[in-house]
């Protein structure tokens, strides 16, 4: 069960957008699945929802056997679950150090202590740890806000991997990259799955990285699930075909 | 606390007439300070927190244009033109530089100015209490009115502050500057990448909220004893009526300076000590029950 | 390092024995920590309060009204105004944080001008307008005699400096750097776990406190207390004195606070529009330097001077 995400007729509705229209998946301990979707499909909604950011307007939500739905945010985090954004959100202030050491102190619930000084020995080491995970430990001194776009998205997924999630939700990781740089962006997050025993969910715009390295593969469209497999059965399947290229000409279901 | 003067006053419709006129010309005044300050916070951001000195130099913009004239509308035009001149040169000289900077930045100038504005008016004019007396045009017999007696000086000030709240809301809602003015209170950039004059249309609106607080000032004159300290008490008060009439609504501000208008009128029989502290209160309670005021838009 | 500072300015003042310099002194250590306390809230947690004063004056008047009953000795009653001052923080403080930027300030602002109209209107209990009547009785305790200037001084500025590396501690501590995060991303900060809410709340409680003691002080210092130590003034020369300091530098408010009483002296000695002065004095801070007075030195000294200090201060 640890490790485990199921998602029952998740719905969520903005006005007269249904951005998650009955979603069931699921998502198997030390997984590796890409969610794919037009733009607007609600893939950043659906993290949203699973990481309880937004509350749903009906369905369940699984984490490790127990239904988190209605739990505050930090309280899922707590339970195992971390994630990157879309547009790194970081602290622009805080060297690179200081911003792993702060959320490794956030994993030790060590975060509220008063008595000692920032970082705390242990933490740094281990946040030092994560630099190197991901290839950072070059750029450890400098100010979060100095890094170039690459290493500030690098940045965002080391913060949620310094709370040694069971389930890392990563909303495009190689958004606003070129193609070598998404390349090695991407072998890096699938080095960092095989490396760790987590499931990894990841948001992919680029089709060809996705059917590299996914494991299986879900479609959303327009907040409802079209399609799920492995890479091989969801290129084939002609509903995805229809709302990836049929998107254009305007034929859209609903 | 002193109900049974609360109750007495109540029970008796000379004193309630009595009352609730004091109520509405306190809220007229508050109305048109507090459109200006609310009309500067929706289109630029910025809460001006000089806006009570402006009203201040109507007041004596005023009182000056009157013993040199004579005439007490020459007297008004004076305070708020006055004051609408000194409000964009103040805008475009001070408050423009600290646009992009924090609000504790913005606050700061403002501060610095009301300490300044209120030493200037101690040298201009003195620092003992001053008085227009009743312009000879106004000193008639008070109106009978539903068994009491309004002077006619407080029913011209209503009726051109009621026209003053129609005329901005006419020009807010139905004009191509209006139209401007909302477009700027949501997309500053957009707007100037169409190819409007924003930082002009600033200056505009800002020039028209300093306006209506020089005539604030300007229509206070007959009936208020100025001081060096007046602009401080009428900032706090409207700013309270900004904030629960909703920040950057102008209808809101009317309801909510006639509301504050009438809980100091009968407070200040009932709770001569505590009208202040009732405010507050009641501006608490309109923040934590629905913080963007009473007709405020919801935050994006 | 300090401690020595502590040491080096009581040694100096009892050398010179000046009153003059010794008011100066004991009015920066009580300014100075209220500067310091609202820092906490404004530069720290990135709650800008509007209604600062109310712990002060709260502090004050707990503090003299339970000195003036004659029932309980100083460090007693110290305590109580200190946690009665907390639990005003809570209360109130529960309330403003669900409020955010401009909003939050202005609902601290309307709780202190509710406090300051009590303490106006509730004449019986705290004299209204003319302030707490009668002095604050200053009993001996300990073997520490207050009414002695000479050891009222040394008490202050060693509980003035005490709370110094107290607030100093907590804001390089884990607790000060989680305040950071809460400032600049509470999204990404709650995405670490972080309780957002919990943390604005106990650094408005943490720095209303801390203003408390700042009030305590002063109530002993000038044997009463008077409505003006709740009035909105007060907190806008908080906001005054950090902002002419520097809020990004630690030290900074404490200067700022040091800077706003030596301005204010001098301007009140040598001219009649104090006001006039002043305003043209701020101007040129904000709109010349653009940050306050010590940041700005810091960044032109560079980052060895920070080093330093930031390592010893
Ligand atoms: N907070 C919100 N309020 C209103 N509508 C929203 C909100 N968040 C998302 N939406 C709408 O929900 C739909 C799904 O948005 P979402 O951000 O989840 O898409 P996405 O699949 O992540 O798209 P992209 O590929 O562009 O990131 C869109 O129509 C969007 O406009
Ligand atoms: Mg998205």
């Amino acid at each position: 069960m640890q490790g485990r995400l199921t998602i029952k007729r998740l719905t969520k509705r903005f006005g007269g957008v249904a951005a998650a229209d009955n979603v069931n998946l699921d998502f198997a301990p030390g997984s590796l699945t890409a969610i794919i979707g037009p733009n607007g499909a609600g893939k950043t909604t659906l993290f949203n929802l699973i990481a309880g950011r937004l509350k749903p307007d009906a369905g369940e939500v699984w984490l490790s056997g127990e239904n988190v739905v209605g739990l505050p945010e930090v309280e899922i985090v707590r339970r195992g679950l971390s994630r990157a954004f879309q547009i790194a959100s970081l602290f622009p202030q805080f060297t690179v150090e200081q911003a792993l050491a702060a959320a490794v102190h956030a994993r030790w619930r060590q975060s509220h202590s008063i008595l000692r000084r920032f970082p705390l020995p242990s933490a740094r080491a281990r946040a030092r740890e994560v630099l190197e995970l991901v290839g950072l430990e070059a750029v450890a001194g400098q100010a979060s806000q100095q890094l170039s776009h690459g290493d500030q998205k690098l940045l965002d997924i080391a913060l949620a991997l310094a709370l040694e999630p069971r389930v890392l939700l990563l909303d495009e990781p190689t958004a606003g990259m070129g193609r070598e740089a998404r390349w090695q962006m991407i072998e890096k997050v699938h080095n960092l799955w095989s490396q760790q025993s987590l499931t990894l969910i990841f948001i992919e715009h680029d089709i060809d990285i996705v059917f590299q390295i996914a494991q299986s593969v879900r479609v959303l469209h327009y907040g409802k699930v079209l399609a799920e497999g492995s890479p091989r059965e969801v290129r084939g399947n002609p509903a995805v075909i229809e709302a990836y290229l049929g998107a254009t000409s305007a034929s859209v279901p609903v | 606390m002193n109900l049974p003067a609360l109750l007495d006053c109540v029970s008796s419709s000379s004193c309630v007439v009595t009352q609730v006129s004091t109520g509405l010309i306190i809220g007229m005044l508050l109305f048109l300070v507090a459109s200006g300050l609310t009309l500067i916070f929706g289109v630029l951001g910025v809460i001006n927190f000089t806006h009570g000195s402006f009203y201040m130099l109507g007041a004596y913009f005023s009182l000056t244009a009157y013993r040199v004239t004579g005439s007490y509308f020459d007297a008004v035009i004076a305070g708020a033109l006055g004051v609408a001149v000194f409000g964009v040169v103040f805008e475009r000289l001070f408050i423009s530089p600290v646009y992009n900077s924090n609000v504790l930045m913005q606050l700061l100038v403002c501060y610095a100015f009301i300490l300044i504005l209120d030493d200037v008016v101690k040298i201009v004019w003195g620092t003992d209490f001053q008085t227009m007396g009743m312009p000879a045009t106004f000193a008639l017999p008070p109106i009978h009115l539903f068994g009491g007696f309004v002077p006619p000086f407080y029913v011209f000030l209503t009726g051109l502050t009621v026209a003053a709240a129609f005329s901005l809301s006419v020009l807010v809602n139905k004009t191509r500057f209006g139209k401007l003015v909302r477009a700027a209170a949501v997309n500053r950039q957009m707007l100037s990448c169409l190819g409007v004059n924003t930082s002009l249309l600033y200056a505009a609106v800002f020039g028209l909220g300093s306006l209506l607080a020089g005539a604030a000032g300007a229509l206070a004159a007959p009936v208020r004893s100025m001081s060096p300290e007046m602009g401080f008490s009428i900032l706090i008060e409207s700013f309270i009526v900004t904030v629960i009439g909703g920040m950057g609504s102008i209808i809101g501000a009317f309801f909510a300076a006639v509301l504050v208008g009438i809980i100091r009128a009968f407070g200040s029989i009932g709770y001569p000590l505590f009208t202040d502290g009732l405010m507050f209160a009641f501006m608490a309670l309109v923040l934590l029950v629905k913080p963007t005021g009473l007709f405020g838009r919801k935050l994006a | 390092m300090a401690l020595s500072g502590c040491l080096v300015v009581i040694a100096l003042a009892l050398t010179l024995d000046n009153p003059q310099f010794a008011d100066f002194v004991l009015r920066l250590s009580i300014f100075g920590l209220y500067a310091l306390s609202l820092n906490l809230l404004v530069g720290y947690a990135g709650l800008v309060s509007f209604g600062h004063a109310m712990f002060f004056g709260f502090g004050a008047y707990a503090f003299g009204l339970l000195m003036q009953t004659g029932l309980v000795s100083i460090p007693l009653a110290f305590v109580v105004s200190i946690a009665g001052a907390a639990v005003l923080a809570v209360s109130v403080g529960a309330l403003c944080i669900r409020l955010k930027d401009i909003y939050f300030g202005i609902l601290t602002l309307a709780f202190q001008m509710l406090l300051h109209a009590v303490i106006l209107s509730w004449v019986s209990l705290t004299g209204g307008d003319q302030g707490l009547q009668g002095g604050i009785p200053r009993p001996p305790f300990l073997g520490v005699d207050l009414g002695n200037p000479k050891q009222f001084f040394v008490l202050a500025c060693v509980f003035f400096f005490g709370l110094v590396l107290l607030v100093r501690q907590m804001v390089e501590s884990p607790f000060g750097y989680s305040l950071r995060m809460v400032r600049d991303n509470p999204e990404r900060a709650l995405a670490l776990g972080l309780s957002v809410q919990r943390y604005k709340l106990a650094a408005f409680v943490i720095s209303g406190t801390i203003a408390a003691n700042a009030g305590v002080l002063m109530s002993l210092y000038v044997s009463g207390a008077y409505p003006n130590f709740a009035y909105w003034t007060l907190s806008g020369d908080g906001i005054l004195m950090i902002m002419l300091g520097g809020m990004t530098v630690f030290l900074g408010p404490i200067a700022g606070a040091g800077i706003f009483l030596m301005l204010n002296g001098i301007i009140t000695r040598t001219t009649e529009y104090s006001g006039l002065v002043m305003g043209i004095v701020l101007l040129c801070v904000v709109l010349g330097l653009r940050r306050g007075v010590l940041d700005f030195v810091f960044e032109r000294c560079g980052p060895w001077a920070v080093r330093r200090l930031s390592r010893e201060g």
